[in-house]
């Protein structure tokens, strides 16, 4: 009976997997064998000679990785920092005023990402909202504030702050307060209590945060294209230009492989260390 | 009553969703086969100033336009498989003959339909056109849209005249250090760095062309204040005195400005160059018919329709960009511009500039220039 139902189980649970397999992982499948194709062929009926991983060392394609994973560290440690406090407060202080904060940071996720970082180009460029209005008032004008490495940074931790807030302040929710009390009450500093209470308890919403924001940012490209001027090339436009411009799949599934396998190890190694049934809502 | 989900009862719920899901292609794949048209396309062709009165004409089919980012982007689709979906391409002019119709993914026109619209035509595509021709004859796609693709200046700091005369050493002149931009269509930028370092880009390099290129395209990557493949930046930058020119650009980029008035904004095309005393490179679209194994009639209409005076000139004049069309040969066609939509095209010196410019092709060594370009652009 009970083999019976397993078996019935596993039927049921078909239709799941195939999709599962068919949307996710055939991609994947098919990403993966391009880059181990020999350069420049535009089907998978080719004798694999994993050229494109050569040429991807030969080209200083490493630069752009480094860029892409440098801001992305950046900008996930900024905000982490930046949306501590804030979402403490959404967590603990705020009460109704948190419904009002929550609704107007998702309300600018409503807006495409390019027109809200055009809005920015508009404000920071020469003759823009800031520089024009300094002008017409002290008659000094001065260059613009875009095409540079923090400005891409910047441009990182506006867009991908709702990222890091909402899964901060349910991790932090999950911080008993008595807890924190009962560590006041034994004499612990504000520091201490920050350190060893809740920033164990809040791991969960740390880890989620840290790790959407870090791969989201890693595969970023708009921030450093509208409001960076390019100053630096970011890995995911180099996956861009070698499947458009170079007309090179292999190169361009060979540079998204290495990202993922980057990412991948990254998001394996973090989920593994908090537990992630606990902010799904499952207490044990 | 309680109300409880069981793992069970949601795998069941989503089984269903997906049995529904995976039966909705089929409905659509029987809608597809009445009639429908399919257009990849650069801007334009899918304004609703375009299509509006096609579908006014066809009040049954169903017809969709998109437009794509790059040439070779809206090229990859069709390889990729897209045969089957779209209907016409449109993309510049070296690539129909070059790859597509060599690799099957474009058949030829019905001469006896087509042919008689190029004596209508501009000078320059009366002849006809030979890119529109395939080796062995046969008529591969219609010219429409066109302009000189150079690079652009704000003529308040540099004058006309200057920077035709300068030409592309414009940009290697260490007084332009950080006054200028790159617009970072890469393809274009390769023939151009080619060109600034007086190499023909369309014939193969040798080693001592490819140092050449090397140096050149660092030369210009190190002194551009910013690069964007966004025209509407690029010109913005231009207008507010960000900089001064931008490498690569030409009518196609230039017009939106010039269209708002702010002529000083201006397309140049060098006075001399390395290809037979030519600089400058034109662009000239052209309109093919997909080899879609399960063809549809409304293609080759509306390749005809958009020969029609009203149509021509919603091509040139979309929402976006604006350029010339081979059309404006035609009095008819050429009537329906006024003015400043002349001038926003720079129609006063266009057959000049035509006549500096060779066509764009395909680069002869486009994966070793490719490969230098983008290394000079990584810094």
């Amino acid at each position: 009976m009970e083999r019976l139902d397993r078996r019935l189980g596993a039927l049921t649970a078909t239709p799941m997997l195939v999709l599962l397999a068919v949307t996710f992982l055939a991609p994947l499948i098919v990403v993966a064998a391009f880059s181990v194709m020999p350069s420049k062929v535009f089907s998978l009926w080719h004798q694999p000679d994993f050229s494109a991983y050569a040429e991807l060392l030969r080209q200083g394609y490493w630069k752009s990785l480094a860029w892409s994973l440098g801001m992305a560290l950046a900008s996930t440690a900024i905000l982490l920092v930046l949306c501590w406090p804030l979402a403490f407060a959404m967590a603990k202080v705020y009460r109704r005023f948190t419904l009002i904060l929550t609704v107007g940071v998702v309300m600018s996720l409503f807006v495409s990402e390019n027109i809200r970082l055009f809005g920015w180009v508009l404000t920071l460029m020469k003759g823009g909202l800031i520089e024009g209005y300094v002008r017409h008032l002290t008659g000094v004008g001065f260059d613009s504030l875009l095409y540079n490495v923090p400005i891409i940074v910047f441009g990182l931790v506006y867009v991908y702050l709702p990222f890091m807030l909402f899964p901060l302040a349910q991790g932090i929710s999950m911080v008993p307060d008595d807890a924190r009390q009962a560590a006041a009450d034994l004499g612990a500093s504000r520091a201490r209590i920050l350190w060893e209470v809740e920033v164990p308890l809040a791991a969960p919403g740390i880890v989620v945060g840290c790790l959407l924001t870090f791969v989201l940012a890693t595969g970023a490209v708009a921030e450093s294209k509208l409001l960076g001027g390019q100053v630096v090339v970011v890995i995911a436009d180099e996956v861009e230009t070698a499947f458009t411009y170079g007309q090179d799949w292999p190169l361009g599934s060979a540079l998204a492989m290495v990202l993922i396998a980057i990412v991948g190890t990254i998001a394996v190694i973090g989920v593994n260390r908090v537990d992630l049934d606990a902010i799904m809502g499952r207490r044990r | 009553m309680t109300l409880t989900l069981t793992r069970r009862s949601f795998t069941l719920g989503s089984a269903a969703v997906v049995g529904l899901a995976a039966t909705a292609p089929l409905s659509r794949a029987q809608a597809m086969r009445t009639d429908r048209l399919n257009i990849l396309c650069w801007e334009g062709y899918n304004t609703d100033d375009v299509l509006g009165p096609f579908r006014d004409r066809h009040p049954g089919a169903t017809l969709r336009a998109e437009s794509g980012t790059s040439d070779p982007d809206m090229i990859n689709k069709l390889r990729a498989g897209e045969v089957n979906v779209w209907d016409l391409i449109n993309v510049n002019q070296p690539w129909a003959r070059g790859q597509l119709y060599p690799e099957g993914l474009i058949k030829p026109l019905d001469q006896d339909r087509f042919l008689p619209y190029f004596e209508r035509m501009l000078p320059e595509f009366t002849a006809p056109y030979p890119l529109a021709f395939a080796d062995d004859g046969n008529l591969i796609g219609m010219p429409q849209r066109y302009g000189p693709f150079s690079f652009v200046v704000n003529t308040d700091k540099i004058s006309r005249a200057t920077a035709e005369e300068q030409g592309w050493k414009l940009f290697l002149d260490p007084a332009m250090t950080s006054r200028f931009g790159i617009l970072t269509y890469d393809n274009w930028n390769i023939i151009h760095m080619c060109l600034t370092g007086d190499l023909n880009p369309f014939k193969p390099i040798d080693e001592a062309g490819f140092e050449t290129f090397q140096k050149t395209a660092e030369t210009i990557f190190g002194g551009a204040k910013l690069r964007t493949d966004d025209l509407v930046a690029m010109n913005t930058a231009l207008i507010n005195g960000e900089i001064d020119a931008y490498f690569t650009g030409g009518t196609y980029t230039a017009s939106p400005a010039r269209l708002d008035g702010l002529t000083n904004i201006r397309g140049i095309t060098p006075s001399a160059g390395p290809i037979d005393g030519k600089g400058g490179v034109v662009w000239i679209e052209l309109t093919s018919l997909v080899n879609n194994p399960d063809p549809s009639s409304l293609a080759a209409d509306f390749l005809e329709f958009v020969q029609e005076p009203e149509i021509s000139k919603a091509v040139g004049f979309a929402e976006g960009t604006y350029n010339p069309v081979s059309q404006m040969g035609d009095p008819a066609v050429f009537d329906l511009w006024d003015a400043e939509e002349l001038d926003a095209i720079q129609w006063d010196t266009l057959a000049d500039e035509m006549s500096r410019s060779v066509e764009y092709d395909v680069v002869a060594s486009y994966d070793e220039l490719s490969k230098m370009y983008n290394a000079a652009k990584r810094g």
